[in-house]
């Protein structure tokens, strides 16, 4: 429980339910609950050291880099109770509980081990983790590998008091989650009422992002395409630090709309944040410099209340970079009235409509 | 301005930290050197416990290094233990974040005595 201010004087406790918190799980601890043969497996990983998060004896994450020089430690939790004395430190009441190395799971290869590691954790988890009434709670771990044993785990547990849902393991999944492949899954976690949680971790692997190929849509295509290559793109430029070593140099981020800045801006300010020495050439945070980008509007978002786009502008100082563009003649184009007709000001329909790119170009009036 | 005595000369070994509760605050006193200085144990971002971290170096890299990494202050970086955001001990200045820095308090010494200054 944590105490906060009313407004009007007085206080009132409000109970705190984490979602999201990571056991760390060990192929020793788990071993007694692995169905034979795989058991042996994780009997033979015992001593192994674990890179945190990778699977012991796998590198599915592919991290070629060594660690940075400098820096914090990692945690670990590997108690029950050494979870609960924490959470109280920090007010929370109630912890779902997910693994740490099991966030790769989708990447192992071998299916038929992918599954029965699945079932070991689930075991161990309830085992040893959610027999006290402590407020931890837990999720299991689907293996994507078998969407059916997945199911049949749904069903074992669905009655567990303390399992109130489903995790998706979803670093590099392939195929994505919306293959009908899962359906066993989601029949079985409907019916049991169970929330399924899709969590990634930090993977980059032949798997992802390039399983994106697998879209069967021109839709689902056209939506990510685009941004997610600006995305890359921008995200490579700020961590090698171009707007550092050229800092006369202009650049413009063109056709992928503009509501993927904000997101991505936030998303590097936070973990300059944390990793800042690993880029030290940076002299700000990222958005100082992805604020003095341009972009194009184009293909210009269209929400139902146009004030939100200004709004999104706004987040990003957008009237001072983003410039109309109209794509001509392909198929998604945007006509200059769809620009003018948002509720900006005078001043800033300017600059939108001329102005930022004038001042982009060099163009004189 | 009070005196507090945190600390005895010796106490504090060379490139170490005591925490130290003064007049309802809780302060890091490092010792570098034989240089002591301080600063409050309650970080900018989400107010860890960033005294108790790490003290290191760290990595630099601009027109100086021809943007090569290159590893410098080294016994002068406290990280914090949280989120590992970095400050100069020597300062307080926060590496990430350029107008951010953490007060930092005067420190004495005298007959063997380590004080605070507050």
């Amino acid at each position: 429980m944590i105490s906060i201010n009313t407004g009007d004087g007085r206080t009132e406790s409000i109970r705190i339910i984490d979602v999201d918190v990571h056991v760390h799980e060990n192929p020793k601890e788990m071993a007694p609950y692995c169905d034979m043969p795989w058991r042996k497996s994780l009997e033979m990983m015992e001593e192994e050291p674990g890179r945190y998060i990778d699977i012991p004896g796998f590198a599915p994450s592919l991290r070629l880099d060594p660690p940075f020089p400098g820096g914090a430690t990692a945690r670990k939790i590997f108690t029950a109770a050494q979870m609960r004395e924490d959470l109280d430190s920090m007010g929370i009441d109630i912890g779902v509980l997910f693994p740490d190395h099991l966030l790769t799971l989708a990447l192992l290869p071998n299916r038929d081990y992918a599954a029965a590691v699945a079932r070991a954790y689930n075991a161990w988890l309830i085992d040893r983790w959610l027999r006290d009434n402590n407020g931890l709670r837990g999720a299991l771990v689907a293996a994507p590998q078998d969407p059916v044993d997945a199911a049949r785990q749904i069903e074992r547990y669905a009655r567990e008091p303390n399992i109130i849902g489903v995790y998706l393991p979803t670093a590099a999944v392939r195929p994505l989650y919306g293959d009908t492949w899962y359906d066993p899954l989601y029949q079985a976690a409907q019916s049991a009422g169970l929330p399924v949680l899709l969590h990634s971790v930090s993977v980059v692997h032949p798997n992802f992002p390039f399983n994106l190929q697998d879209f069967d849509t021109a839709l689902a295509r056209h939506t990510l395409a685009h941004p997610f290559s600006m995305i890359a793109n921008m995200v490579s430029m700020i961590t090698t630090g171009v707007p550092a070593r050229f800092p006369n140099l202009k650049i413009a981020f063109c056709e992928a709309g503009i509501s993927w800045v904000p997101f991505v801006m936030w998303r590097l300010d936070k973990e300059y944040t944390e990793q800042r020495r690993q880029i030290p050439f940076l002299e700000d945070k990222p958005s100082t410099y992805i604020r003095r980008f341009y972009y194009c509007t184009q293909p210009v978002e269209e929400p139902d209340d146009t004030h939100d786009f200004v709004s999104m502008l706004h987040l990003f100082g957008g009237e001072d970079s983003v410039m109309y563009a109209s794509d001509w003649p392909h198929h998604d184009f945007d006509h200059p009235n769809k620009v003018l007709q948002l509720p900006l000001s005078l001043e800033a329909k300017r600059k939108l409509m001329g102005g930022n790119a004038a001042k982009l170009f060099n163009l004189q009036d | 301005m009070a005196e507090y005595i945190v600390a005895q000369e010796g106490e504090i070994p060379d490139g170490d930290r005591r925490l130290v509760q003064v007049h309802g605050r809780e302060i890091g006193v490092f010792n570098l050197g034989g240089k002591y200085y301080a600063l409050p144990n309650i970080c900018i971002h989400q107010a860890g416990p960033l005294c108790t971290g790490r003290i290191s170096g760290t990595l630099i890299s601009n027109t100086d290094t021809n943007w090569k990494l290159q590893w410098g202050f080294e016994g002068e970086i406290v990280t914090c233990p949280w989120h590992a955001l970095e400050f100069n001990i020597t300062t307080g200045q926060c590496l990430a974040f350029p107008k951010r820095r953490l007060r930092s308090y005067t420190v004495k010494v005298e007959q063997g005595q380590i004080k605070l200054v507050l």
